[in-house]
């Protein structure tokens, strides 16, 4: 029973979730299984705004509904302050979290692991870790907590995944352009399937300190299906130290041991 | 909601710089985690950890199994004997630690070491290993080089066997995976038979390939980068180790131990073991600050259920006057 059982999660695994049918991944519960390993291919990331070529940005018309972010005239300030120094204070630089929606169309992999009470999204860049609960549970009654992340509670609407996140703080940027929020921040997700190898995301940002209205977002998620694919550890943060702790080994010269890389360097004493 | 919470949302709960983590890990040392860890002048409360470690055999598994035949092992766990200061006296504080604390009294009234093989409950260095250890271990107190601040001071993940004896974590399943978020880093067991990954990818967790045998999950780690201290005290591995980690989880539900065995020719004279015992908590337990950092969820229309919020570090990290941020008020 048990070798079959994981047997079934083995191809499972090969199939990486589209049945042979064509039909989109659900749970036993029956609601859509968006467990895989998921990314953007668009430029969102670059900058959420329709903009030509720059530098550091290629093209793109971007992922607004109706173009432009309406921001607030004060808001608008800070953000074209934020696009000048980019190339410096974009959190992204200091490899921390990203926030949400931002890792969501990050031009890294995450992978989703969903239960019938959660998802969870375990994102590449930071290692960050996101949990949307589905088990009826609503938003902490506390409103002084300030989340990288938000709290993410959703529901199911027919096939498509609501989530609704708040209770954000105002670390985190929405791209590498500078648009931004405040700890204001509400967002309403939805995410549905378009295939069995396609996730629609889409997005409704309120806040009312920056901008004016509402405004939506949506981009495509394309299912890793590469032979091997995985995630890979990528901390970022630990890149700037890990020069500091090289794999402990013996001094040159102080002792017999013969069994480590000869041309691994050698750690300074 | 506890205060523990709203600190990791306020972001003064990560680890911080090793100059100032001298005293919430010494208080850790010698209180019951549910002590505040700045209280540094509170007096001593009793003891609450475990001084034993329980036996458990692999064998059969006799509890609920998940859809995909998995033993279903989720939930909350955490370790039942000490911290992350002290590999090898783990009850015993970190040696050289200046600050005058309680006198520790015989070894024999506290737990045994981590290491359960060799008898001697040390771990087989090699002498120039031994020695690197012991440099490490003084400088922690004295960080005069960089690579004298634990690694885990710095966000980095804890990495095997640290992450083990490093606050609570949780367990998620999914058919072909078993999911830890530790309070450090999360970390995906692969259950499917993949290739371990080229060997000059090397991480803080290793690559993690793992099956079940009974009650036991077995897993298979390699590609270490080896840069992650075992404890406080510095123990060590290179990055040729293989660890063959072995979760012994009891039918009561309740425990399990994790049983590794280190093999590193580079370093060690033998393989040996370590073995830290765990138990599960559950939201009929406080949350503690340590432990259990789960408080209940907003569910007025269902059961008590806990709630995870998000583990952030490196965002937080203090040390240098708090100034991580940019707009704290």
């Amino acid at each position: 029973m048990m070798a079959l059982a994981l047997t079934g999660a083995q191809m499972a695994l090969a199939g990486q979730g589209a049945g042979p049918d064509g039909k989109i991944p659900r749970l036993p519960t029956g609601k859509p299984d968006f467990s895989g390993i998921w990314q953007t291919t668009s430029a969102a990331d670059y900058d959420l705004e329709p903009h030509p070529a720059r530098k550091d940005a290629p093209p793109s018309v971007g992922i607004v509904e109706g173009g432009a972010i309406p921001y607030l005239q004060k808001a608008l300030a800070q953000k074209q302050k934020n696009f000048a120094a980019r190339g410096t204070t974009d959190p992204r630089l200091k490899c921390w979290t990203l926030g949400t929606p931002r890792g969501i169309y990050y031009p890294e992999p995450f992978q989703i692991f969903e239960r019938r009470e959660d998802l969870t999204l375990v994102f590449e860049f930071g290692n960050s870790v996101r949990t949307i609960h589905t088990d009826g549970s609503l938003h902490p009654i506390d409103t002084d907590n300030e989340f990288w992340l938000g709290d993410s509670r959703g529901h199911w609407e027919g096939d498509t995944l609501v989530v609704d996140v708040r209770d954000f703080n105002d670390e985190t940027w929405l791209d590498r352009a500078g648009n931004y929020h405040s700890e204001a921040l509400h967002i309403v997700e939805r995410w549905r399937y378009l295939d069995a190898n396609t996730i629609e995301y889409r997005a409704t940002l309120d806040d009312l300190q920056v901008y004016s209205k509402p405004w939506n977002i949506s981009v495509l998620l394309y299912r890793h299906r590469e032979q091997g694919f995985q995630l890979i550890e990528n901390y970022c943060y630990t890149l700037d130290y890990e020069q500091y702790y090289p794999f402990p080994k013996a001094s040159a010269g102080t002792d017999n041991d013969t069994t480590s890389d000869p041309s691994a360097p050698v750690a300074k004493p | 909601m506890s205060t523990d919470n709203v600190r990791r949302a306020r972001g003064i709960a990560g680890p911080l710089f090793a100059t100032a983590l001298v005293i919430p890990c010494i208080v850790f040392a010698q209180q019951p985690p549910s002590a505040p860890p700045a209280a540094n002048t509170q007096a001593p409360a009793p003891m609450r950890w475990e001084k034993t470690v329980r036996t458990i055999t692999s064998g059969p598994w006799k509890g609920p199994r998940l859809a995909d035949g998995q033993p279903d092992v989720q939930g909350d766990w955490s370790n039942t004997i000490a911290n992350h200061n002290n590999f090898t006296d783990p009850q015993g504080g970190i040696p050289g630690d200046p600050t005058v604390r309680r006198p520790p009294g015989p070894r024999e009234n506290r737990a045994p070491s981590r290491v359960s093989d060799p008898a001697d409950g040390q771990i087989p260095f090699q002498p120039w290993a031994r020695a690197k250890q012991q440099e490490f271990a003084v400088g922690f107190f004295n960080p005069v080089k960089p690579e004298y601040i634990e690694p885990l001071a710095r966000c980095a993940p804890a990495g095997s066997p640290k992450s083990f004896t490093w606050h609570g974590y949780e367990i998620r399943q999914y058919p072909g995976y078993i999911v830890f978020l530790f309070n450090s880093s999360y970390r995906i067991i692969y259950l499917d038979k993949r290739p371990h990954l080229p060997d000059n990818i090397k991480l803080w967790n290793g690559d993690s390939h793992g099956h079940w045998e009974g009650n036991t999950l077995v897993v298979d780690v390699t590609n270490n980068n080896a840069k992650a201290r075992f404890a406080r005290t510095a123990e060590f591995a290179s990055e040729n180790v293989r660890i063959e980690e072995r979760y012994i989880f009891d039918n009561d539900r309740q425990h399990y131990n994790y049983v590794a065995t280190f093999t590193d020719p580079t370093v060690y004279t033998r393989p040996w073991t370590t073995t830290i015992p765990a138990r599960r908590y559950t939201v009929a337990d406080k949350s503690d600050g340590w432990h259990y950092e789960v408080p209940l969820a907003n569910n007025p229309n269902g059961p008590p259920i806990g709630d995870h919020y998000e583990r952030i570090c490196v965002e937080n990290n203090g040390g240098f006057g708090q100034v991580a941020t940019t707009s704290k008020k």
